[in-house]
């Protein structure tokens, strides 16, 4: 990251499947602020491909996606940034 | 009308299932067959009127038929704990007067739909997700199929996201509700509400819509030429809560 | 939808922790639900004038939810027509509906309380499913000068009416039709009932929800109007908190 920014939550989702991963991760967004970060620890494989994706399609950003071998194999740290919702359907 | 020597095939005892099943029996129907292969889980509780926490771990289908014995003691239901497959499809359409689509997948989405027309049965197909609801009859012979509005189903890649797996009870409840009632109309010989129309419902608005659902030239389903495809999924579900479509 | 960065904090009375999450997990995945929004409704106390046969949709889908307290208010015993509904049974003919009802409710979840209506209760939010017009009126009137959303299920024509009253919008007497002084048959009014859930699980969950609604059916297809005030209607006058006790 060209930037260092401190996160303001950081959550554990690796004991839990889909859609809790994305429940947690959608609960810890909206509990900060906009433009906010929020620090998730999951397991590679499906919580990898699906909380990202659905944090796009909520309208956050994706800040980072790294592996995190220290704190196990296979857990990977994903920074999301909160963004704003999408709009409402008419 | 006396709707005691009609019976309906419902697809699934969850979330649209479940409400459908409560509202077919309040109407009269004589027999339902319920056939949903899933354990009660706790992240069903939110929505699935059939089921209490007693009820953890247990077949739906055999809960649900003894839950509506118990408040209908001279309704006659056949619990099926089993998926609702292209080996059977065909004899289970058969064997009723109306089938209801309340099922969680595109592929059992597509067979229901395949199956009735073979049979030449009429069938009530409905869909919840997040805000909005849809329901639509087919009617054979007459309206156009899930086949002629879809397609086919999603390729394998396309899946939803877990992100729109979200859903409440009171809304599938509506669905489930419109979707019994509409399959009641079809028993006492009326007119669909929702024949060949697909019925589209913003709960936030709350504005519904009907969208004219015609026969698609060259609808294999329609022209008779469709087989019955597994509803098997190819792999292992990627997701638990949301294998491959609309999950009520 | 607005973006509120900063948007009431609630005091959660109950926290959402694992068993919570994994119980109410889809709906908070709903736009407009939320955890804000289930921490909202698991402290709200939702008072159910009315436990009849066709209201039973709306306590089940109430109770699912997680509505934190639901208060059943009815007086009356269970008739043969409630068994039309989803929670009574033939053995429970006879027997207080308050009663009966909070003991199936209380096995659909562990993580709210149901009990029968208290003297004095303070309610947040107020559903009403009665068959009198006269105390519909009565429980709606209260609810507004208590200033608290409410929702209104008349069973009147094909299927019934709907009137959703958030606080400060049209009230309830200015929402509805005449009725026509049809009773609809049950199997057709309990997806109603289902609807009523929704739209009153929306204003607890949505308190920025201003616009008072009403749905009515027609051939099947639920329509919505916005509600308009009746010229001279004391409900479009502030201060009203002097008035005199509402009712007989």
């Amino acid at each position: 990251m060209s930037e260092f920014r401190i996160a303001s939550a950081m959550i554990d989702v690796r004991d839990v499947s889909c859609p809790i991963t994305w429940v947690r991760t959608r609960i810890a967004l909206e509990k900060v602020g906009l433009g906010e970060l929020v620090v998730v620890l999951l397991q590679e494989g499906e919580p990898l491909r699906n909380v990202p994706a659905s944090a796009r399609e909520d309208g956050h950003r994706v800040v980072s996606l790294q592996p995190l071998e220290d704190e196990g194999p296979g857990t990977w740290e994903v920074v999301l940034e909160k963004g704003a919702p999408p709009p409402a359907l008419p | 009308m006396d709707l005691s020597r009609k019976s309906a095939l419902v697809i699934g005892a969850g979330g649209l299932g479940g409400p459908a099943l409560l509202t077919l029996a309040a109407g009269g129907v004589g027999r339902l067959v319920v056939i949903d292969d899933d354990v009660v889980e706790s992240s069903n509780l939110n929505r699935q009127p059939l089921f209490g926490e007693a009820d953890l771990g247990q077949p739906k289908a055999a809960v649900a038929a003894a839950r509506l014995r118990a408040l209908h003691p001279a309704l006659q239901v056949t619990p099926l704990a089993r998926r609702f497959d292209a080996g059977e499809a065909l004899a289970l359409a058969a064997d009723v007067d109306v089938l209801v689509d309340g099922s969680d997948n595109f592929a059992t989405k597509f067979l229901a739909s395949d199956a009735a027309l073979q049979a030449g049965k009429p069938l009530v197909h409905g869909g919840v997700l997040r805000t909005s609801l849809q329901v639509l009859s087919v009617v054979p012979g007459f309206s156009g199929c899930v086949r002629c509005l879809f397609e086919a189903p999603p390729p394998p890649g396309q899946v939803p996201s877990c992100a729109e797996a979200g859903i409440v009870g009171a809304l599938s409840g509506f669905a489930g509700g419109l979707m019994g009632a509409e399959a009641l109309r079809l028993l006492a010989g009326e007119r669909g509400a929702y024949t060949g129309r697909l019925f589209v419902f913003e709960a936030r608005t709350g504005r519904g819509r009907l969208v004219l659902v015609r026969r698609r030239p060259g609808c294999p389903a329609c022209a008779g030429t469709q087989p019955l495809e597994s509803t098997r999924p190819p792999g292992p579900a990627d997701c638990a809560s949301s294998p491959g479509g609309p999950t009520p | 939808m607005p973006v509120t960065p900063s948007a009431p904090s609630t005091t959660p009375r109950d926290q959402l922790d694992g068993p919570r999450i994994a119980r109410w997990a889809r709906q908070l995945l709903v736009p407009g639900f939320g955890a804000a929004g289930q921490e909202r409704l698991l402290a709200a106390r939702i008072r159910v004038v009315g436990a009849g046969g066709v209201a039973t949709p709306a306590l089940v889908a109430l109770a699912q939810a997680g509505a934190g307290t639901l208060w059943l208010d009815d007086p009356e015993p269970v008739g043969p027509e409630d068994l039309l509904g989803w929670l009574y049974t033939p053995a429970d003919v006879g027997r207080p509906r308050a009663a009966v009802a909070v003991a199936a409710l209380a096995g659909l979840s562990r993580f709210i309380k149901v009990a029968p209506y208290p003297a004095g209760g303070a309610p947040s939010a107020t559903l009403i499913c009665v068959a009198s017009a006269a105390l519909a009126l009565e429980a709606a009137e209260v609810a507004r000068r208590g200033k608290i959303p409410h929702v209104v299920l008349e069973l009147d024509g094909e299927a019934g009416q709907l009137v959703s009253v958030p606080p400060g919008a049209p009230c309830f007497a200015c929402g509805r039709f005449t009725a026509a002084g049809e009773r609809p048959p049950v199997a057709a009014s309990l997806a109603l009932a289902s609807l009523a859930a929704q739209e009153l699980l929306r204003l607890v969950v949505e308190p920025e929800v201003k616009e008072g609604r009403r749905f009515d059916v027609v051939r099947g297809v639920p329509g919505v109007r916005a509600t308009q005030r009746l010229p001279g209607c004391v409900c479009g006058q502030t201060g009203t908190t002097s008035e005199a006790p509402a009712g007989p």
